[in-house]
């Protein structure tokens, strides 16, 4: 690897970009998760709902502020490490962003406030109100840059006028080819990995006995939000995938680990590669035989296209599309397969009870957040060279900022978000191990559920919860 | 229409909004290290906790503004001040980060409060060196940045930097006389006996070296004498309320007093430079994207504003009156 400029910049965006989304995710899903169990709590007035709210609230706060701080630097750094791309293309990413800003970023800021601090001032229902509002700005916030992103996969909308980009129709721009398929694709992730996030926790306290009530409550609100999740996740990536085939054939080519413009058939299904890029080839392939004439092709011999269709200088690196790829298939799968044990277990009655079940439920508690990073590889490095598909090769986007420069920041970053990250897995995990009641003060629910609070501290409410 | 006219007025108005609203916090911040009783300290950051994240939100909107109706500048500056802005960055996220994590744990508190108040001060700092850069002069070659990535690295720009250090100290001394009670308030209020004249001070002495280092600062000061020595008059008449209302009654007079002395002194700036969007270099026509974007960009900004206005200005109204001096719970 060469360290240019343009390859720090890349570097340092691909850093940070990275940690960024990790805490989107989670908090676009347990937004969402919060806003259901608060509604749960409003009509039944169940005390372990408020519990769980103020749990998981508590959890949330920390990855929406560490989201806001590392994706203030995201919106500089279009111009901070690619100025070319931000002139260009700034006329149309810009507005969109901009929208993003005012709609809901602003809502969220607006009513997070309320949501976390605010509730010895409102009422439950002006409370929930914020919930929901606060939800409805991730919301928006993923379809704007969804939106913005899946432009830069599949550009629309725009001509190119003395070297700058202009706007011809926003609605194209906006509703491009992808955007469709993408949103969807990126909220189901996100309520999949809050899902997995919630049924994780609970199957910990289950496997140690512990708010046995709450628990049980976590594991069934969050594996039977994750079993109709799932199934819609792999009917939406499905058709996802036949639009990239037909918009960015050098991404599925890269993706599916072949090189020859036709493979061999029957084609397998790879797991691993080694790929020689250079040579054109891979050193090492094991898959699985006639799976990727199956899957790829619904054929038992059918040939799949290689990377070799595409011109060379046009080809992403194979390695991290294809591994970016089955990282996320792979846990697909996965969460395939304990949706599945789960219903099974539901209806026979032993969801609480099967340890082996609730071990591997611990297991996948972070397994969408590392699905999601994959796709989002798969994603952006399957865009290569273009930064901007078929208009913008990423080297021509850089900024005119010396590498040196750039690599001491990069260095910063690393420390910095390193630093955030370890502070942040040391207070999740303590708040975890000290379970639901000891949720921190500033995250309790509300004052005008004063009441409601009383009642769960009391005595009672001990009993009913299983303390 | 001027339509990029119109864009440069909401970037304006965005910043303006970033620098009086994220002003008083990161002075609330930057004073966290003077005060060494944890309770207080408790106290001080309770006052802005629910509202900071919708404050700091505003700096966002300017950046995104230049990039969607200026995205020559955008392109320019960012790698112009390519240091002082991932300084920034890096300090707004160490600061905003302690916001959550402080309350995690007794024992670590105070280190948390440390993390906080030196990226309040690094923040506000670098803001300055890119305020003082800016009016110093960026190097443009074709269209793109040409100089080098420390030119902000002088005497001014570092001038600059106290200056608007000292004056979110100001604001958020403010802030704090008017949301906080018992000692806390008495706090702000020696605070504020030292931070406003080292305020005006550093002001002023940047004010005229700015003269000295931009021959365009002196002939912006020729050709709108009248109105520019209206407005340092005025702001001079803020200080001056402001003096006089520290230890007084009214609770909310030296906080309104600190708002106009800054927000003249932004207007000052604004008529210093404009039409320019970058200082003396770049007009805001040369810079501008093309019509459509915006028309997309002031369409959010017309209709979707005064929303954004009317449910920030609740939220403030949920937590109005004196912070509670055991948080919010109590």
């Amino acid at each position: 690897m060469n360290l240019d400029a343009a390859m720090l910049a890349r570097v340092q965006f691909a850093f940070t970009v990275s940690f960024h989304i990790i805490f989107p995710t989670t908090s676009i899903g347990l937004a969402m998760f919060l806003t259901v169990v608060e509604g749960l709590w409003l009509k039944t007035r169940n005390p372990v709902y408020l519990q769980i709210y103020r749990f998981w609230l508590g959890i949330f706060a920390m990855a929406f502020g560490v989201g806001v701080v590392t994706g203030i630097v995201l919106s500089f750094e279009f111009g901070l490490g690619f100025a070319h791309f931000a002139q260009i293309a700034g006329p149309v990413i810009g507005p969109m962003i901009a929208l993003e800003v005012l709609t809901s970023f602003f809502l969220e800021a607006g009513f997070l406030g309320i949501m976390l601090y605010g509730l010895r001032r409102v009422g439950p229902r002006l409370h929930f109100f914020a919930t929901c509002m606060v939800a409805l700005g991730t919301l928006l916030s993923a379809s704007w840059i969804l939106s913005a992103n899946s432009w830069m996969q599949t550009p629309d909308g725009v001509a190119m006028q003395n070297g700058r980009l202009v706007v011809t129709d926003w609605l194209k721009v906006i509703v491009n080819p992808s955007w469709l398929y993408r949103l969807p694709h990126m909220l189901t992730a996100a309520y999949l990995t809050a899902s997995f996030l919630v049924a994780g926790v609970g199957a910990f306290y289950l496997l140690r006995r512990k708010h046995t009530l709450f628990a049980r409550k976590s594991v069934s609100i969050g594996m039977a939000f994750a079993a109709i999740l799932i199934a819609g996740q792999v009917f939406i990536g499905d058709i996802l995938y036949s639009t990239m085939l037909k918009h960015q054939p050098s991404k599925m080519q890269a993706a599916e680990g072949f090189w020859e413009r036709q493979s061999q058939s029957p084609a397998p299904y790879y797991w691993v590669i080694i790929p020689d890029q250079a040579h054109q080839r891979n050193r090492v392939a094991f898959g699985i035989p006639y799976l990727g004439s199956i899957w790829l092709t619904h054929s038992l011999h059918g040939r799949v296209e290689g990377l070799k269709s595409t011109p060379r200088d046009r080809q992403p690196a194979m390695g991290m599309v294809f591994y970016g790829f089955r990282i996320m298939y792979g846990i697909a799968i996965l969460m395939f397969a304990v949706a599945v044990a789960s219903l099974w277990l539901r209806w026979h009655g032993g969801l609480f009870t099967t340890r082996w079940f609730l071990r591997s439920l611990v297991i996948m508690a972070p397994s969408g957040i590392v699905a999601t990073l994959g796709g989002w590889y798969l994603a952006e490095t399957g865009r290569q060279p273009w930064v901007i598909f078929g208009l913008l090769r990423t080297v021509d986007a850089v900024s005119p900022v010396p590498s040196g420069t750039l690599l001491s920041t990069l260095i910063a970053f690393i420390f910095v978000y390193a630093f955030l990250m370890t502070a942040f897995l040391i207070f999740v995990f303590r708040m975890i191990r000290r379970g639901p009641e000891a949720a921190p003060d500033h995250a309790e629910a509300s004052a005008s559920l004063k009441n409601a609070l009383r009642l769960l501290e009391s005595p009672t409410a001990n009993a009913v919860l299983g303390r | 229409m001027d339509l990029p006219l119109l864009s440069a007025v909401f970037a304006a108005f965005s910043i303006t909004m970033y620098v009086l609203l994220d002003g008083f916090d990161l002075g609330v911040g930057a004073l966290l290290l003077l005060q060494p009783h944890e309770a207080a300290r408790n106290h001080m950051v309770d006052s802005i906790a629910p509202t900071w994240d919708g404050n700091e939100t505003w700096l966002i909107m300017t950046g995104v503004t230049l990039l969607a109706g200026f995205p020559l500048a955008y392109s320019i500056l960012m790698p112009a001040f390519y240091v002082p802005l991932i300084v920034m960055l890096l300090a707004l996220g160490l600061r905003g980060a302690s916001f959550e994590f402080r309350p995690q744990g007794q024992r670590n508190r105070p280190s948390w409060d440390a993390v906080f108040s030196v990226g309040s001060i690094v923040a506000a700092c670098t803001q300055g060196l890119i305020l003082g850069g800016l009016i110093q002069g960026v190097t443009i070659r074709g269209d793109a940045f040409g100089g080098s990535v420390f030119d902000w690295l002088r005497p001014f720009p570092i001038l600059c930097a106290g200056s608007v250090l000292f004056g979110y100290i100001v604001l958020g001394g403010c802030w704090l006389y008017l949301k906080t009670t018992e000692a806390s308030r008495h706090f702000a209020e020696r605070t504020l006996w030292l931070a406003l004249p080292a305020f005006l001070m550093l002001f002023v002495s940047a004010c005229l070296t700015a003269a000295f280092t931009q021959p365009e600062v002196r002939a912006a000061w020729k050709t709108h004498t009248a109105s520019l020595a209206t407005i340092v008059g005025m702001m001079a008449l803020a200080a001056i309320v402001l003096f006089a209302s520290i230890g007084k009654r009214s609770e909310l007079r030296p906080l309104v007093a600190a708002v106009s002395m800054v927000g003249l002194g932004i207007a000052g700036l604004a008529l210093l430079i404009f039409p320019d969007i970058i200082p003396f270099r770049l007009s805001l026509w040369e810079a501008s994207a093309s019509r459509l974007s915006h028309v997309f960009l002031l369409s959010g900004a017309v209709f979707v504003t005064p929303l954004v206005l009317a449910y920030s200005a609740f939220a403030y109204w949920v937590f109005r009156g004196k912070t509670p001096v055991k948080g919010w719970e109590a």
